[in-house]
């Protein structure tokens, strides 16, 4: 069972294990030791080096030797390379490919590539995980506290017990009568919370579903804001993502969140790929730095999440500060997300689409959950309980009919949200009716219930 | 049965958990948080030494009369678990080190 669990737990496999050549799979550390290798490729990397310190894109380019080392590097392994997140050496990876990808962006980008590896593993693996773990069963607890129910889970397991009490102890440790706490101490230890415990306990800290207050207040408790969220004073949102850009990890965390919970209007979740869990995850990582997000009030009816900072004093910049502060505040991708995990629910993905078998690792083909063939079920009603739903109920205790069928029902919470992106959505792929009926059968309840209405 | 109960009670000296609400643990802690605390649990009769046989020895000819003094090894902790933290019913943080066994041993 062991390895069972850790092949599941998103462990990073090792790069040689890539199918798809060794390019995509090597980390910048592994590059740079095989650019070191080859003394064409060192002498060009070292002159980029030199030509990026200190100085901008412009005035880097107008030096023909800066240019030439970047054109040469451009083809060497050092260009595609990626790093992995909780990596060893993490911060060195990160400051090899920002050497070469600041000399390649167009200036100040709204928007930054992520230099992370891209996320395979879904949202249920984590709720299998969860369900393995600790016995949780969403269906039936729906009166009890989620929040403390995660709270419990963590206790109960000494790793992430361990970690959540070092930074809770940090973060409330008052250092004078001046000084709240040591915030730098305490985003450290959030860090450490976040990259070494499994998303299955941290996750159930951080997004678990409320339906009162006091669980509401829990929740925005999670990261103990008092220290690492709130400040004496609110900066503007573009001086915050200015400072954080300052940093190799911070920059590297908001371009990954960037890139994982974009709203996108062509998936019908609102989220790049429709995975749920590279949002997550991207979002739990920009925890303990200084765009830490956080959620804005203890309300249950509507979830908001904000940095610590506003858009006042922007000046002739209001629009792109308010633009980038709207992909925490307004995000349909985000909240979509933090609701589906709440909700113990994952998108469907039908396992025909050809770039689902990109993104899925091997190790799932063992997994019951993903291989669901739609066309086996008797009706369509069925087979829309079936899909939604036994990516909570897999490895779980036997659940019965009812209690099944109220786990389901959440679903439709969720799916309600996006209802105006799935008309464009059934428009735009109604061409093959295999993937239409794919993509619109976990949605066949709701449409039923509007029926109904 | 009588056999069954007779080995239950010479269980050697080990580590037991229990789960218990922050509440119940009887610090003034208001919490619904859930905590696993662990204790020693179990008897020392292996662990007796020269030392606890002369004692008793000692006490029972008068040697030793009005002092507290025990003669039988004790099933205590011999290490005691990281720190424990946990928000209370009014949304604050507290931290409580040295709550849970780690080790246990006789001494």
């Amino acid at each position: 069972l062991d390895e069972f669990l850790h092949s599941l737990a998103g462990s990073p496999s090792p790069a040689g294990q890539d199918p798809h050549g060794w390019r995509a799979g090597v980390d910048c550390v592994r590059a740079n030791e095989l650019c070191a290798a080859e003394p064409s490729c060192s002498s060009r990397y070292r002159t980029l080096r030199q030509c990026l310190a200190g100085r901008d894109r412009n005035t880097m380019l107008a030096n023909k030797e800066c240019q030439a080392a970047l054109e040469v590097l451009q083809e060497s392994p050092l260009y595609d390379c990626r790093c992995k997140r909780g990596m060893k050496k993490e911060l060195q990876c990160l400051q090899i490919y920002w050497s070469i990808h600041l000399g390649l962006a167009e200036g100040e980008e709204f928007y930054e590539a992520s230099p992370y590896e891209p996320v395979t593993s879904r949202l249920s693996d984590i709720f299998r995980l969860a369900s393995i773990f600790s016995g949780m069963d969403p269906a039936a607890s729906s009166k009890s506290n989620h929040c403390l129910d995660a709270a419990k889970a963590c206790n109960l397991n000494d790793n992430c017990k361990r970690l959540r009490s070092g930074y809770i102890s940090t973060c409330s440790r008052e250092i004078s009568a001046s000084e709240r706490c040591s915030r730098r101490k305490c985003h450290k230890a959030l860090r450490q919370f976040f990259d070494r415990v499994p998303s299955e306990y941290t996750y159930r800290l951080l997004f678990c579903r409320c339906t009162d207050q006091a669980c509401a207040e829990r929740r925005r408790q999670t990261i103990v804001p008092s220290c690492s969220y709130e400040d004496k004073e609110k900066p503007n949102c573009l001086d915050l993502r200015g400072a954080c850009r300052g940093d190799h990890l911070c920059r590297s965390r908001l371009a990954d969140f960037h890139t994982n919970c974009q709203a996108s209007f062509q998936s019908l979740t609102s989220c790049p790929g429709d995975n749920y869990q590279a949002c997550l995850g991207s979002y739990a990582g920009l925890i303990g730095f200084d765009m830490t997000p956080n959620y804005v009030d203890a309300s249950t009816t509507s979830i908001t999440i904000s940095p610590w900072c506003s858009c006042k004093g922007s000046g002739n910049l209001e629009e792109e500060c308010e633009k980038f502060l709207r992909d925490f505040t307004e995000n349909p991708c985000l909240r979509n997300a933090i609701q589906a995990f709440g909700n113990g629910t994952d998108v469907n993905l039908s396992p025909k689409s050809p770039s689902l078998a990109v993104t899925l690792p091997p190790k799932t083909d063992k997994s019951p959950v993903l291989t669901d063939d739609i066309n086996d079920s008797n009706t369509i009603y069925d087979t829309s309980i079936i899909t939604t739903c036994t990516s909570v109920q897999e490895h779980g205790s036997k659940l019965n009919k009812s209690k099944e069928q109220s786990l389901c029902y959440s679903e439709t919470q969720l799916t309600t949200d996006i209802m105006p992106d799935q008309k464009t959505f059934v428009d735009q792929k109604g061409g093959s009716s295999l993937h239409w009926a794919g993509w619109i059968l976990p949605f066949v309840p709701t449409l039923l219930l509007l029926l109904a209405l | 049965s009588r056999r069954k109960r007779a080995r239950v009670r010479h269980k050697p000296c080990a580590l037991k958990e229990l789960e218990v609400s922050v509440s119940e643990l009887g610090l003034g802690y208001e919490s619904d948080e859930t905590v696993l605390f662990r204790y020693c649990s179990g008897t020392c009769e292996a662990a007796v030494r020269s030392y606890d046989l002369s004692l008793k020895s000692m006490r029972s000819k008068k040697r030793i009369k009005k002092e507290k003094v025990r003669a039988r090894p004790c099933c205590r902790p011999l290490a005691y678990d990281d720190d424990v933290s946990f928000l209370d019913a009014y949304n604050r943080y507290y931290t409580v080190n040295e709550l849970s066994a780690k080790e246990c041993g006789c001494v």
